[in-house]
């Protein structure tokens, strides 16, 4: 517990490294009269406002939504492997969102806010209807590869659209990988909106979602509405995807390393768990995209990319620890 | 006619659509491209004659094409010597991460500039992983399930593809989005060279299962039964799946780690001959990953008009809907 305490400390480290560190050194003295006395001809001043800010804010937001829905996800479907990334939830916002830009010929933010969670909460029944069929509900094994599949399909149909409108190779890896990059012409204020809301009603609803991972059963005879709760969790979690991909893209993998680390430092509390994944989510995007902007100078890797090198060996711990005849 | 006179008559009939479908793809593999052209033309062009079209056929649509045929029937053969193996639909080497971990090697000896026989690298790639898959899928207790080695498969899977698209980052610009067409899949301008370079080892890898059959439908009826009529179950399942490992080494080497082709190819040729026994499942799965390949080369390039789409993309979008059907399947047969 007493780790719990050193989270803040942790996201504090992070949000300032993100702030001043990359290929231009921002020395603390300029940011700070970037923002008490901006001088539009500083290239210090400039690039603190334009870019290191909105940067820090999708960072922010999507770290935080990603890291929150892998610990809903996770207690709903007691399945250390369902992620929003990997079950294709993430995918199926992106995908909507390229469909929309697609249609409407223009790729704005009036589209990706109105698109992006109608997305994200198809592949979601998509995935939960293809891996809960039949006896036993939706097992670790059956989620797991079916969100898998649905993602790669997801992934292709985002990739190919993306190839017709002949877009920059950038805009592609924004929508297939994710990053932070593109940062300065997302929805920012509307998505920190968003995820703060479901923020709010997730911690208020932890005791109910604690309940169900004792098994629908048990959780009825204690009082609670099993299905309603679910649903509730459910769409939380679409909603958190929804505000992450629009900022950030579709980053796989932050919500099966955020909830796993949670767990580990403040134990089995729900509530616990979700304020260590609100500290944690950002502060590992962050330091990931930090260290993005760092290993390859001059050139950069995306923030989605650096997650995706931590989270495929986590993802093989995990899937290591699943038994395929467990029911969940 | 008897019923099996007359199940027999049905079988030589799905034969023949395969083959058929086989063939009509290969013929509109090399008329259909930028230059529509008609058949008189490449007749010409293979007989050897001169003229603008004679070197398109001969330099450009004839190599492709029949790399991609070669390719798609080692991934084919590949994929479902490995379903067989491991008794489990799902389990084949691009689900598993073998392909991916070919794709990553390729991608290493790239990035640094390492001169190798790409056919080598990638069999190598695929060996370690799938070395790395069984020992990071087994379990003290439970020994090697195939189902926890399709997920911890998939795990190695993202992670090649995560380090291999790292590397990528590192080449210059017009290497790097070559690298990216390829670790989708692609078979863009490949020569006579690739023809070779698929078609030797391709066949004598074949030859080699071929050679094996009878220890794969033996060890199809169970260890023990198989131990009794005089089978080392342990060594030939590792000789299978060396065969396996290089079939599909082959196939990335030419083609990149196109996704579902190893997957789709075995159960779809069964589907469409209806063959049952090992040796007719085995060539028709190599029939349909071939054709497989060059339908997806063939729709990639001509689908939209001035867009080369990648290989990898097609194959995602037959395949995925394709492996989600076959997992509804497995779920609602409590097979999973």
């Amino acid at each position: 517990m007493r780790a719990g305490f050193l989270l803040p400390l942790a996201l504090l480290i992070a949000v300032l490294l993100a702030l001043l560190v990359g290929v231009r050194m921002i020395p603390p003295a300029a940011a700070w009269a970037a923002l008490t006395s901006f001088d539009p001809y500083d290239a210090d001043h400039v690039a603190f406002l334009d870019l290191r800010l909105p940067r820090l804010w999708a960072g922010l937001i999507a770290g935080t939504a990603l890291g929150l829905a892998g610990v809903i996800l996770r207690a709903l479907t007691r399945n250390p492997l369902a992620e929003p990334g990997a079950l294709g939830i993430n995918a199926g916002a992106a995908l909507a969102v390229v469909t929309g830009a697609l249609i409407a010929g223009r790729g704005d933010g009036g589209i990706v806010v109105a698109l992006a969670f109608p997305g994200a909460l198809a592949s979601m029944i998509a995935v939960f209807f293809i891996g809960g069929m039949g006896r036993g509900g939706a097992g670790p094994m059956r989620l797991a590869l079916a969100g898998a599949v649905l993602n790669a399909l997801l992934l292709s149909l985002t990739t190919g659209i993306v190839l017709l409108r002949s877009e920059g190779v950038e805009v592609l890896r924004f929508w297939t990988v994710g990053s932070l990059t593109q940062a300065a012409g997302r929805p920012l204020a509307a998505m920190a909106g968003l995820v703060a809301l479901s923020a709010l009603i997730a911690l208020l609803i932890a005791p109910r979602l604690e309940l169900l991972s004792l098994g629908d059963s048990m959780a009825r005879g204690l009082g609670a509405r099993a299905g309603r709760v679910k649903a509730a969790g459910l769409i939380l979690v679409a909603m958190l995807a929804a505000s992450s991909v629009a900022v950030a893209g579709p980053i796989a993998f932050l919500g099966l390393i955020v909830p796993e680390l949670a767990r580990r430092i403040v134990g089995a509390g729900l509530r616990a768990q979700m304020l260590a994944a609100l500290l944690l989510g950002p502060a590992v995007l962050l330091l990931a995209d930090v260290a993005g902007r760092l290993i390859l100078q001059p050139g950069e890797v995306r923030a989605g990319l650096m997650v995706g090198l931590v989270g495929g060996p986590v993802f093989i711990a995990l899937a290591r620890r699943v038994r395929p005849g467990a029911l969940a | 006619m008897t019923a099996g006179a007359k199940g027999a008559g049905m079988g030589s009939l799905r034969w023949t659509i395969l083959a058929t479908a086989l063939l009509v793809v290969t013929v509109l593999g090399i008329t259909l491209g930028e230059t529509a052209m008609p058949l008189a033309e490449i007749w010409k062009g293979l007989r050897g004659e001169e003229g603008p079209a004679a070197l398109t056929v001969r330099f450009l649509r004839a190599p492709r094409v029949l790399t991609a045929l070669g390719a798609g029937a080692c991934l084919g053969l590949s994929g479902a010597l490995f379903q067989r193996l491991l008794r489990n639909p799902l389990a084949s080497p691009d689900l598993m991460g073998f392909a991916p971990g070919a794709g990553l090697a390729m991608m290493i000896t790239l990035a640094f500039g390492i001169t190798l026989p790409p056919p080598l690298v990638s069999a190598t790639g695929g060996v370690l992983a799938a070395l790395s898959v069984a020992i990071l899928a087994h379990r003290r207790d439970e020994g090697l399930a195939p189902l926890r080695l399709v997920l911890v498969g998939l795990g190695f899977g993202f992670t090649c593809s995560a380090l291999a698209a790292f590397l990528m980052l590192t080449l210059p610009g017009p290497l790097a989005l070559e690298a990216q067409r390829w670790l989708s899949g692609s078979l863009a301008a490949r020569g006579w060279g690739h023809v070779a370079q698929i078609w030797l080892p391709g066949l004598i890898l074949i030859l080699l299962l071929v050679l094996q059959v009878r220890a794969l439908s033996l060890l199809d009826l169970g260890d023990d039964l198989a131990q009794s009529l005089g089978l080392r179950a342990g060594r030939a399942r590792m000789w299978l799946a060396a065969t396996g490992v290089g079939l599909m080494a082959a196939g990335v080497a030419v083609a990149g780690p196109v996704a579902f082709v190893p997957l789709m190819a075995g159960p779809l040729g069964a589907a469409i001959t209806g063959a049952r026994r090992i040796g007719p499942a085995l060539l028709a799965a190599a029939l349909t990953g071939a054709l497989i390949t060059c339908g997806a080369d063939l729709v990639a390039r001509a689908a939209v008009p001035g867009v080369g789409l990648p290989l990898g993309l097609l194959t995602g979008l037959l395949g995925a809907p394709y492996l989600l059907w076959r997992l509804s399947l497995e779920i609602e047969r409590g097979g999973l």
